[in-house]
């Protein structure tokens, strides 16, 4: 088979994927106790205003036809409008609005995971079974299974209370910023406001992206003990190529191989965290956005966000795959799906 | 082995290796029956509130000898047992010179307490230990064979430290899960669930006699709530005498018991979705092995939808869709939430066995069973299951750390178990105002213990790999294991 082959393969499989996941999502609420029509209205509304609002909403219409409503408007783009939150608001809007956030949450929190999970990794492999690897080991693997809530409910306090706590002003450091507040994205290229809008972000992607560090981490390093190892790093070595150039040509970019769905799947551990994370440092992103929205029972809302949500996984998995077949092109295209 | 004792007929039944050489078998077994005696009545008193016998009782006809026989489990139920708060009580008051009234031989209820729980911890390691020794006796003088591929997997374990470490903190926390009502200082209905349905007594200093109260207002005595010396940290007691371990909540309640018991509600979530994903995930696996193509590609278009699903996010859709319905009331929530952690988890499970699964189902044993005429379900059964269970166990053990810590960032949402049955994360939430000040116990604490825990069953999953398959390659399980992201 070849590449486009298979990447077209992926693209057809990747259709009832998506259908499913937004059929589940649909089902998951509308079939559930939630009446949008009264979430609108609030506690005092009355009966005629309460009718008015689901005949506006069309929720009164049979479910198969909110259902096919509800998929081809997903299909086509055109995602509705937010019904609770920010009432006609178009759903895509409010995305747009606080989407940036949680890219630029997430963008740094792979970066912060990748630059300091695989040196560190790599460094525990080359220096294998010394104090320091199982310092950095032992360090990977609590930091790994550390709840993201906690760690960042422990992180905020004592960031807060740095000046009692160390005498050292977590606030007042370089620029003045508080602890738990949106990073302002405004303008990011005055060096001053992108300082701010990162050192507000840095506290909360260091939470988000611990796991993915920990993970990073572990197989970072069983790479290069395995391609250490390796019959061709010691023909090279027997060739008489010097340590430097052994390392970074012929470990390292081997190593790497099994690092790919590691980085690729922080994908996964973002969109689930950003949930809790962005709650606890008070980041109005898509992760609280999402939240408030299941808990009002925004439909068209909470569906978008999904459907958005399920497409970048899907992506992602795609890409990732062709990645592979890119860096390692012995991974064949007809094997494990 | 058997050499030193004779050989063991190969085609004795075990009943009949038994009676030959009934010696070991016998002291093992009065071994036993001496620690189920001590805690018979706690084993009735699971029996008799865990199974609905009410309904199971309407069902029968013979309504007469039913009755009389839950009439002896509850008189069964109500035999004193030796781990007990009733036999080692730890609430008292202290009379001045008089000492400590009413708790275990006249002891400070901070040390009755500790007894009590080294009492547990002891009863049930030597449990274990006689376990152990069971097989190894077993092992010795019964099995048939001489050798099996078991012995080299425990014999790796041997040396296995790490492994070690996981499964004794995982041991740890099981037994706290199931004596939770025996390890608390106080329990959970007196003090966290009804607590102005209770009562406590206690002396007064200034009225200088023993006075009587509400075990809520004495609650109210007791806050947690950092600055102002209103605190009660771990290890301390109220002004009430009461010893709380963990310290208290900011609402007063004591922490140690709200932890014992959430743990058990963790416990019974994890092992109930575990068991459900696996069971699916395992069968999912040996019927695409077998079958192979549109059943496995069915299958894979299936795991592939539900992974594409971002886990923590449908938790918590789904978990607050259902608050409101009745399956959202049985066992407060968590039989909903193991229902729903296994409908999205199972696709992790299975992709970690489908290759195992594969991999045996091309082995010669396979197509020999096959063109014998051996039926579909009998091979899968006996001639792919055991290949492959074992690598089921690996991720269960990495998945239930998952769950565990799942489980806890819903509740600290305020999704999920239903307040008040206590959840770790619901601690965590209590306390995060809190953790800079006097009282950094309430979120801390619950935060180590889940890393803890959720450390062991990731050591316990790598012992597990490196018994049953020693060259795969460490890292190699991380990859896949579920993680929410919570």
């Amino acid at each position: 088979m070849t590449r486009w082959r298979y990447f077209l393969r992926r693209m057809v499989l990747s259709v009832p994927i998506l259908i499913f996941g937004t059929t589940a999502t649909f089902w998951i609420i509308r079939m559930g106790p939630i009446d949008p029509a009264a979430a609108i209205i609030g506690p005092d509304g009355d009966q005629q205003a309460y009718q008015r609002v689901r005949d506006q909403l069309g929720l009164d219409e049979p479910l198969w036809e909110q259902y096919i409503d509800f998929m081809i408007g997903m299909f086509t783009g055109d995602f509705g409008q937010s019904w609770v939150l920010n009432p006609d608001t178009p759903a895509i809007v409010m995305l747009t609005q606080y989407a940036p956030r949680t890219i630029w949450l997430g963008f740094w929190s792979v970066l912060i995971a990748l630059f300091i999970g695989i040196p560190l990794g790599f460094y525990a492999g080359l220096n294998s079974n010394s104090w320091s690897d199982y310092l950095a080991s032992f360090g990977g693997i609590v930091w790994r299974a550390m709840p993201n809530f906690w760690l960042a409910v422990i992180l905020v306090s004592l960031l807060s209370q740095s000046q009692q706590l160390f005498g050292f002003s977590w606030q007042n450091w370089i620029v003045r910023t508080n602890v738990v507040t949106s990073p302002p994205l405004d303008n990011l290229t005055d060096p001053e406001s992108f300082l701010i809008a990162l050192k507000t972000t840095i506290p909360a992607a260091l939470v988000l992206g611990s796991s993915s560090m920990g993970n990073e981490m572990r197989i970072g390093r069983t790479a290069i003990l395995e391609t250490k190892n390796a019959n061709y790093v010691e023909a090279a070595k027997a060739r008489g190529i010097p340590g430097r150039s052994l390392v970074w040509k012929h470990i390292f970019r081997n190593a790497m191989v099994p690092l790919v769905p590691i980085i690729t799947g922080e994908a996964f551990l973002l969109i689930g965290g950003s949930v809790l994370v962005e709650t606890v440092f008070a980041i109005n992103g898509l992760g609280f956005l999402f939240f408030q929205a299941t808990i009002n029972g925004d439909l068209p809302l909470v569906g978008t966000l999904m459907f958005i949500f399920i497409l970048l996984i899907v992506g992602l998995n795609i890409v990732q795959d062709l990645m592979y077949t890119l860096i390692d092109p012995r991974v064949g295209y007809d094997g494990d799906a | 082995m058997s050499q030193e004792y004779g050989t063991v007929g190969e085609d004795l039944t075990l009943r009949e290796r038994i009676e030959r050489r009934p010696q070991p078998a016998v002291a093992w077994l009065g071994g036993l029956l001496v620690m189920v005696l001590l805690e018979f009545g706690a084993l009735m008193g699971t029996v008799m509130t865990t199974v609905p016998w009410q309904s199971i009782g309407q069902t029968l006809p013979l309504t007469a000898p039913w009755a009389a026989l839950a009439g002896i489990g509850d008189a069964l139920a109500d035999l004193p047992t030796l781990l007990s708060r009733e036999v080692i009580p730890n609430q008292g008051y202290q009379l001045p010179g008089e000492g400590w009234q009413g708790t275990f031989l006249g002891l400070e209820p901070g040390v009755a307490w500790a007894f009590r729980v080294l009492l547990i911890y002891g009863y049930s390691f030597v449990l274990l230990a006689w376990t152990f020794y069971g097989y190894e006796l077993f092992r010795r003088h019964y099995r048939a064979a001489d050798w099996t591929p078991y012995d080299d997997m425990l014999s790796r374990l041997d040396g296995h430290r790490w492994g070690q470490f996981g499964f004794v903190i995982v041991f740890a926390f099981v037994v706290m899960a199931v004596f939770a009502p025996a390890l608390g200082p106080t329990t959970v209905d007196r003090n966290i669930a009804n607590p102005y349905e209770n009562e406590i007594q206690y002396y007064d200093e200034n009225a200088g006699e023993v006075m009587t109260t509400l075990v809520g207002n004495a609650n109210l005595q007791s806050v947690s709530k950092g600055a102002g010396g209103r605190n009660v940290g771990p290890g301390e007691y109220d002004d009430f005498g009461r010893f709380h371990p963990f310290g208290t909540l900011p609402s007063g309640k004591d922490l140690f018991t709200f932890m014992v018991a959430g743990a058990r509600v963790s416990l019974f979530i994890g092992l109930l979705y575990i068991t459900l994903a696996a069971g699916l995930a395992i069968v999912l696996a040996l019927l695409t092995a077998y079958y192979k193509g549109l059943a496995d590609l069915a299958v894979v278009i299936a795991g592939d939808s539900v992974q594409a699903l971002p886990q923590l996010l449908v938790l918590i859709l789904l978990s607050f869709v259902l608050s409101d319905t009745w399956i959202a009331d049985i066992y407060d929530g968590g039989l909903l939430l193991a229902l729903i952690f296994a409908a999205t988890g199972w696709p992790y499970l299975w992709r970690a066995v489908r290759g195992p699964a594969l991999q045996v189902s091309t082995e010669e044993w396979i197509d020999a069973a096959k063109s014998f005429g051996q039926k579909p379900r009998v091979t899968m059964q006996k001639h792919m299951f055991p290949y492959v269970v074992g690598y089921l166990l690996i991720y269960a053990s990495l998945s239930l750390g998952g769950a565990i810590i799942g489980v806890a960032g819903l509740s600290f949402l305020g999704l999920g178990v239903n307040p008040p049955t206590p959840e770790w994360g619901r601690a965590v939430s209590a306390g995060q105002p809190y953790v800079a000040t006097a009282s950094w116990h309430i979120s801390l604490i619950p935060g180590i213990m889940v890393v803890l825990i959720v450390t062991a069953f990731n050591a316990l999953g790598d012992g597990i790999r490196d018994a049953i398959d020693p060259q795969s390659q460490e890292g190699s399980t991380e990859a896949t294991a579920g993680g929410t992201g919570a």
